[in-house]
């Protein structure tokens, strides 16, 4: 295995495309336009235009194509934040009416799906989520669903080798995370 | 000599001397120990097996080496965190942790004599001081025993004091202009090269455990020997319930689920329960028979009472300097103890001790992470956060006594796993008088960081640390599960190891004592052997 491939982003995982398994980080996933495997088109355009508004950059570091990888795996390898949340596994229920009642309060506060809010609309609706206290939301609790996604965003964005780099942290590993999932 | 992870499948069909439950801290320990003393060891793990290969330094990866096993319901209004403050596998959640190795203090002892708060333990503090002296010695902890002036009798560190970062200097500049003192914090981190260990390379990975040797684990220190000793630890096998003799008075075995799903009985003349504070007590309770209806050891009622977890008080600064927050140990750099005295806050309507752990190492995300700190923040503020912190972040957290509560408890719900056994629910609500001591932490925490001279100050929620008690020591069956050895008052050849010995949880983290406490018990039952296991 080539050395290239641990250093790559910190997050490689094995993704399938047209029948072959290809090792790729989330964000070559989502260049190369891999299916998902559990969520479905809709609620990947709530979860990237939600992504953008709690971290801009993270729905183009593949978000929704992390996400969807790790729901459609073994809970017990998943390594999704909810896990230390009191949240029992499978996740995926959480996951998709957490967007689906997010969709669903654009739709009656504006009158528009999630995805064609502006950065305003959808920056004012996601504040009144982390608050917690959202009239007719119909789903996880709205602070804990914001603070989960908010999470898997940092997570995709700053959670590896090249987040650090971002930031200028230096990394230090020991053993860097594996190429391939699963190993 | 057999590697402690190239495990057999499956367990001995013949009968050993001892069956340990669970590989993590206690478990090892009590396995090194027996098995050095002659004795037949059998160690059953529930979880997968792990070596350091599997503790990849990355905090996603960590995750797959906290708790997967059978589902346990977290409840009440301050959970004990179980997924997060626990593991499955080999090594258990000693595999990730920060090795924050403080001495409890002699007034943890007798609390409830001295203050009539909470329990009082069946042994003193001079009790097991020669085994803290013993343990820090086999595994290694690096401190200063001089400069840690709140530190009970006892010898000396064998390692000298983990180095200090901007990080720790920065926050160390506010304890000392409000006239407080800090020392080097005492962690079982190798500051020096230690028996053939390298020493640590201060790089912040311990919650992803560590694979180089440096942090004292399982899989650096009591497992290799216990291994060299004839122990065998086989992993992926569950313990269903515990076997006890038909009369009621003995321990025989154990019944196991194997991967394969077949179950297999082991027979044993002493059986040890080192599966942490939750699953122990679940596995009295589960292995209820007519001469135990309520489960074993629980004539007084008391398996799965006061289960207690530190309140983490947890207080942030933003300096203008570069902090180089990233180095270091994960369990901080300093400590200091001037709040150990149980009533120091009780104007504030609080009890209890509190330690600081101060300059932890952190990453930029995850639980403990840089963003958690500010989860009110969002969108460009947060990008602009995250790289602010990189460079002047400092924190530090307090480690918060939780006053023992009998209806803090584990008990079984009517949801069963794969194998069948009653899973475990768990419910937490802290005792008034513990939150008050976690709001004073908060308010001194402020206070330094001020001093030190932070332009921001904030802090965190009341996070939980360390799951202890539920299975707690005592001087009889009528107000405990275990005496001063860990053996079951109404069944002593069942032995419980870990921190749901403790009847009370101090002010420190947990696992120097839970060595201590396994250290002495494993002498005590070689001593006593012919009386003990018969």
């Amino acid at each position: 295995m080539a050395r290239r491939d641990f250093i790559v982003g910190g997050a490689l995982l094995t993704f399938t495309l047209a029948g072959c398994e290809k090792k790729m980080t989330p964000a070559q996933a989502r260049a190369a336009e891999v299916p998902f495997r559990t969520l479905d088109a809709r609620t990947v355009a709530v979860l990237d235009a939600l992504g953008e508004i709690l971290l801009p950059g993270s729905a183009a570091a593949g978000l929704s194509h992390y996400i969807d990888h790790q729901l459609s795996g073994d809970a017990a390898d998943s390594m999704l934040m909810i896990k230390y949340l009191g949240v029992q596994a499978p996740f995926t229920v959480f996951y998709k009416s957490g967007l689906q009642a997010t969709d669903t309060l654009a739709r009656t506060v504006y009158g528009k799906a999630f995805p064609g809010l502006s950065n305003e609309q959808a920056s004012a609706l996601v504040t009144k989520m982390s608050g917690g206290q959202v009239e007719g939301w119909q789903g996880p609790p709205a602070g804990l669903f914001y603070f989960v996604l908010r999470s898997d965003a940092v997570d995709v964005l700053y959670g590896t080798r090249a987040g650090f780099e971002q930031l200028g942290m230096p990394y230090m590993a020991h053993i860097e995370p594996p190429s391939r999932w699963g190993e | 000599m057999t590697s402690p992870t190239q495990t057999p499948a499956s367990p001995p069909r013949d009968p050993v001397d001892v069956i340990v439950v669970g590989s993590g801290a206690a478990g090892s320990n009590m396995a090194a120990h027996l098995a050095e003393g002659g004795k037949r060891v059998l160690i059953l793990e529930a979880g997968p097996a792990r070596g350091p290969g599997h503790l990849i330094s990355s905090t996603l990866y960590a995750r797959r080496v906290k708790w997967t096993g059978p589902p346990v319901l977290d409840e009440g209004k301050n959970p004990v965190g179980f997924v997060f403050n626990s593991a499955y596998g080999t090594g258990g959640a000693a595999m990730h942790h920060y090795a924050v190795w403080p001495r409890m203090h002699p007034e943890d002892f007798d609390m409830h004599s001295r203050h009539d708060r909470g329990l009082d333990w069946p042994l003193k503090y001079v009790d097991l001081a020669p085994y803290y002296d013993e343990v820090q010695q086999e595994a290694g902890v690096s401190g200063d025993a001089t400069k840690e002036i709140w530190r009970p009798a006892g010898a000396p560190y064998p390692m000298p004091g983990v180095p200090v970062f901007p990080q720790g200097s920065a926050i160390a500049r506010g304890f000392t202009k409000l006239g407080k003192s800090v020392a080097p914090l005492p962690i079982a981190v190798t500051s020096t090269n230690y028996n053939g260990r390298p020493t640590c390379l201060w790089d912040g990975w311990c919650d992803s455990g560590c694979p180089i040797g440096a942090l004292a684990n399982p899989l650096t220190v009591h497992l290799p020997r216990a291994a060299s000793a004839g122990a065998q630890l086989v992993n992926d096998a569950a313990v269903t319930k515990v076997l006890t003799s038909a009369d009621g008075t003995r321990a025989i075995g154990v019944e196991v689920a194997l991967k394969d799903g077949t179950r297999q009985t082991v027979n044993a003349k002493l059986v040890v329960l080192a599966a942490f504070a939750v699953e122990n007590p679940r596995l009295l309770l589960a292995s209820a028979t007519a001469k135990h209806p309520q489960g074993l050891g629980n004539s007084g009622g008391f398996v799965g009472r006061y289960v207690m977890t530190h309140a983490a008080g947890l207080v942030y600064g933003l300096f203008d300097e570069d902090t180089r927050p990233y180095m270091g140990a994960f369990g901080g750099q300093l400590v200091n103890q001037d709040s150990y005295p149980k009533t120091t806050h009780a104007k504030s309507g609080a009890f209890g001790s509190y330690q600081w752990m101060i300059a932890q190492a952190v990453k930029p995300n995850d639980l403990l992470g840089i963003s958690t700190t500010r989860p009110d923040l969002f969108g460009p503020a947060l990008h602009d956060f995250m790289k602010r912190a990189t460079r002047g972040f400092a924190g530090m957290t307090a480690v918060c006594e939780d006053l023992p509560v009998a209806d803090n408890r584990v008990t079984l719900t009517d949801q069963r796993d794969t194998h069948g056994v009653p899973i475990a629910r768990v419910t937490h609500t802290t005792h008034d008088e513990s939150v008050a001591l976690w709001k004073a932490s908060l308010a001194e925490g402020k206070e330094v960081m001020r001093a030190a001279g932070a332009n921001e100050v904030w802090t965190g929620p009341q996070g939980s640390m360390h799951i202890m008690g539920g299975t707690v020591m005592g001087s009889g069956a009528s107000s405990s599960v275990t005496n001063g050895f860990g053996q079951l008052h109404d069944i002593p050849n069942l032995v419980v190891a870990g921190p749901g010995l403790f009847p009370t949880s101090a002010g420190v983290n947990p696992t120097f004592t839970v060595h201590a406490l396994a250290t002495r018990s494993a002498e005590h039952l070689l001593a006593n052997w012919r009386q003990v296991a018969g």
